[in-house]
């Protein structure tokens, strides 16, 4: 007896290879996420059921399997995130995704990937705290994703803002990963993980998709081979393929000796990850921009909270003539601080939504500080911001 | 030491220097555990043809776990405290062919990794899980551990444990692990046999060596080992502990489905499944 | 209520190749315990992924008319439910369309069947914005496959009726 394949109105599937066919599809945030996972290659889903994530963990249920790949509901977060480092590591990438709590209880593990260079993705969809909190929107990790690991490692986090973007930045997120060989966070919101739109996918020859080097690839034999040398991101060898790797996590020397411990060793090898993921900072442009021109005033903005950020700015123009630039940032870490500063020139007032009391708030002042006579935040906590709320806020302040 | 018959196992120097001696203290069961289960690795690859790339040491954080921490001559992994048959359980999603052992301890799976050993068992992933237990944390210096025995003074209980004690085996066995085993470190030839009959076993065998620390209990590694011998009794598939002593033996030897095994007949299903598309 | 909007902005998306979003939101932090799904569709880019000032309110229970009547703009086309929608203040504001949907419902087969009957009345006050076939292919998308043919004669139904008092209203 065949079986129905896959969720209720689940679209076009190619029935070679189970992606989603090219063409307009309308998705859940969610399920696009799974989707984009899935051409980005991954093929190892680990999670535990939390809201407002579990539709993510219940698409890729059915998904995974159906690609060949696997699919395991871990006991715990902890759990699941390990079981990244395990499947990275034996060659398969890899991904999660959770809400806050969860992404709490996974930060020694992003902490032992930062350190032994595992490349995995873990997509956190923010709901507000602190605590259990509550299930609606919320950018309340944003510095966690940053500070929340012990030890001083850098990451890279991206920060979606449609359901579009949440199948193209999954797909960025693993392909940053295995560039640099580190952890990539997606810092969404419950907003657009529960959201539908359209999205439009594109050919797949179209799509750009990155793997780890590999050693064998460089002519590089096992007697040879270094786990974290050769390069400044270290060609990676996985478990099963003879290269006798010793997966450690604290700080070593490339080959991986863990034994001769000194104090210069534990600096050289942290900087040199810094260094790596300095790299990826300059290498690509991360800001998107409108009415930069003569602008007197900025809104700078991130995730979801940038489209209604996009309509008050389009709408103070219209309205009143108010000049007010608009700056998304679509990766929060690292910090594109030279890039901002490339950018702006003198403004009277940078205003900055936030769906907290005013997180990113901190290293924007440190960047344009003397570029503008004020910063000025304008939460909402819990709620998505109306343009409404958002220009009533500006326009107070602007009297 | 330069003739040792495993010593091609183990990784003594690096490009970066040497990492032999290991860093367990003289005496330690730990470093006997390793040697017994290099044999028996030694005798799968060449009886039966494993290939020496599908094993996969893994461990997590104590003395015990220390031993996959750069020594081996393996693909192995050093993770998180308690976190070892997590990392195994991913590596399993990965690629199910490798034969992964798990070196712990009794504060590493017990304690902190307590949930994840008893799921693992529950799964019945496809490892061999080696707990060296010595009664307690002996990194940190000998602290209580789960397996502590009742009224015994370590360092957090300078007045005695007020608390009871797990038995392992039994805490495997209800979980649903097909092969549980309990030996000591003064029976190698039984730890051998154990191992290569859980690399050999479909699924998730637990095999508990009880193992000496003579530094935190104060005794020297002989007398340790003749107590070993002197308490514990070889008993069957009968379980109770006999005249004061403590157990020892293979309790359980089944079979039951492998997490992987009964994962691929869904993966199997889901891709014949029927497509909807519309058109 | 959630499938409606579900069913609405897949049939704008994929059957209109109009852009639209579908948010949703439930429970106590939607003002009152009523639950709700917006769909905003546009020819354009969408911004602002919420209604701002409603075109349309489909409300199918007082809790919910009363929460959220103001978000519907002067002139808006209120389509609702006369068997659990007593009380609508400033009638003559709006343009006030009744179906009883859950008796309709009940008289097919049952309160599962409610959002396909208010569909196709709300079909036929939009039928600018959206072809009936569309609307019918979402619905069998999102719907057990052996109730499709079910639901499709409810959503005519609805549309019947809707269609009927129309005509009651031009004479």
């Amino acid at each position: 007896m065949k079986k129905e394949k896959g969720a209720k109105g689940m679209n076009k599937v190619s029935r070679d290879s189970c992606l989603l066919k090219p063409g307009r599809h309308y998705l859940q945030g969610n399920e696009a996420i799974i989707e984009g996972a899935l051409v980005a290659g991954c093929r190892v889903y680990a999670g535990y059921p939390i809201t407002p994530a579990t539709e993510a963990m219940e698409a890729a249920s059915r998904r995974f399997p159906e690609v060949g790949g696997r699919f395991i509901q871990m006991e715990d977060e902890i759990g699941s995130a390990c079981v990244l480092i395990g499947a990275s590591w034996g060659g398969v990438k890899a991904l999660t995704v959770t809400s806050s709590p969860g992404f709490s209880l996974m930060q020694e593990a992003i902490s032992i990937a930062i350190i032994s260079e595992t490349p995995m993705v873990i997509i956190d969809i923010q709901r507000p705290g602190p605590g259990q909190g509550y299930i609606t929107a919320s950018q309340e990790d944003v510095m966690q994703a940053r500070w929340g690991h012990h030890g001083q490692g850098p990451i890279i986090a991206l920060a979606p803002s449609s359901v579009q973007e949440m199948f193209e930045v999954t797909i960025e997120a693993f392909n940053l990963s295995e560039r640099w060989r580190t952890p990539v966070l997606v810092m969404a919101e419950e907003t657009v993980a529960h959201m539908r739109e359209s999205v439009v996918i594109p050919p797949l020859e179209e799509i750009e998709i990155i793997n780890r080097k590999k050693p064998q690839e460089l002519g590089i034999p096992p007697d040879n081979y270094l786990p974290w040398g050769h390069d400044i991101v270290a060609p990676m060898a996985n478990w099963g393929e003879g290269y006798n790797v010793n997966f450690v996590g604290l700080v070593h020397l490339e080959d991986g000796n863990v034994t001769r411990y000194s104090p210069q060793m534990n600096y050289h090898c942290v900087e040199r990850l810094h260094k790596k993921i300095e790299i990826d900072a300059n290498s690509i442009s991360c800001l998107d921009t409108k009415f930069l021109e003569d602008c007197n005033h900025l809104m700078i903005c991130y995730g979801v909270v940038s489209r209604t950020a996009m309509e008050a700015v389009a709408e103070a123009h219209e309205e009143r003539g108010l000049k007010i630039g608009y700056i998304r940032l679509r990766r929060l870490w690292p910090f594109p601080e030279e890039q901002l500063r490339n950018i702006v020139c003198e403004v009277d007032t940078i205003f900055v939504p936030e769906m907290n009391l005013g997180m990113m708030k901190h290293p924007i002042t440190e960047a344009l500080r003397d570029r503008c006579k004020k910063i000025v935040s304008i939460p909402s906590i819990g709620i998505l911001h109306s343009p409404d709320y958002i220009l009533s806020k500006v326009y107070e302040e602007l009297r | 030491m330069k003739n040792h018959p495993m010593l091609k196992y183990l990784k003594a120097e690096g490009p970066m220097g040497p990492r032999l001696p290991t860093i367990l203290c003289p005496g330690c069961g730990g470093g006997q555990v390793l040697n017994y289960t290099l044999h028996a690795v030694d005798r799968l690859i060449s009886k039966d043809n494993i290939r020496k790339e599908d094993f996969l040491f893994i461990s997590g954080i104590g003395c015990s776990s220390r031993i996959t921490s750069h020594y081996l001559n393996f693909d192995s992994a050093w993770t998180i405290h308690g976190r070892a048959l997590a990392v195994a359980t991913g590596a399993l999603l990965a690629n199910p062919a490798f034969r992964v052992i798990v070196f712990t301890g009794d504060g590493d799976l017990a304690a902190i990794g307590g949930n994840h050993f008893i799921h693992a068992c529950r799964r019945n992933i496809n490892v061999t899980i080696l707990c060296m237990n010595n009664g307690l944390y002996g990194m940190t210096g000998g602290q209580l551990a789960p397996t502590t025995e009742k009224g015994v003074v370590t360092t957090t209980t300078p007045y005695g444990n007020p608390e009871e004690s797990f038995d392992l085996c039994k805490l495997a066995e209800t979980a649903g692990a097909p092969y549980v085993a309990r030996w000591t470190t003064a029976h190698p030839r039984q730890v051998v046999r154990s191992v290569m009959k859980g690399v050999r076993k479909r699924g998730t065998a637990f095999i508990e060596v009880l193992s000496q620390c003579p530094v935190h209990k104060k005794m020297s590694p002989v007398a340790m080992l003749k107590m070993f011998k002197d308490n514990t009794i070889l008993i069957g598939k009968e379980r109770e502990s006999k005249e004061g002593k403590i157990p020892i033996g293979e309790f359980l030897d089944i079979d039951r489905p492998e997490w992987n095994d009964s994962y691929q007949k869904i993966v199997s299903q889901a891709r014949e499944g029927d497509y909807r598309t519309h058109e | 209520m959630v499938t409606i909007g579900k069913i609405l902005g897949e049939a704008f998306s994929l059957y209109e190749g109009k852009n639209s979003v579908n948010t949703q939101s439930y429970g106590p932090e939607s003002r009152g315990g009523a639950c709700k799904s917006e769909v905003v569709v546009s020819a354009e880019e969408i911004h602002y992924p919420n209604v701002r000032k409603a075109d349309v309110l489909v409300a199918l229970s007082q809790v919910a008319l009363d929460r959220y009547l103001p978000d519907l703009k002067e002139g808006g086309i209120l389509l609702l439910d006369p068997g659990s929608v007593k009380d609508v203040p400033d009638l003559d504001k709006y343009q006030v369309h009744e179906v009883p949907s859950m008796e309709i419902a009940y008289e097919i087969g049952g309160v599962r069947y409610q959002n396909s009957v208010a569909l196709g009345a709300l079909y036929g006050l939009i039928p600018h914005l959206v072809k009936e076939s569309s609307l019918l292919k979402a619905i069998s998308d999102n719907v057990p496959r052996n109730t499709v043919e079910i639901n499709k004669e409810a959503f005519k139904r609805g549309m019947r009726y809707e269609k009927g008092e129309r005509g009651k209203g031009n004479e």
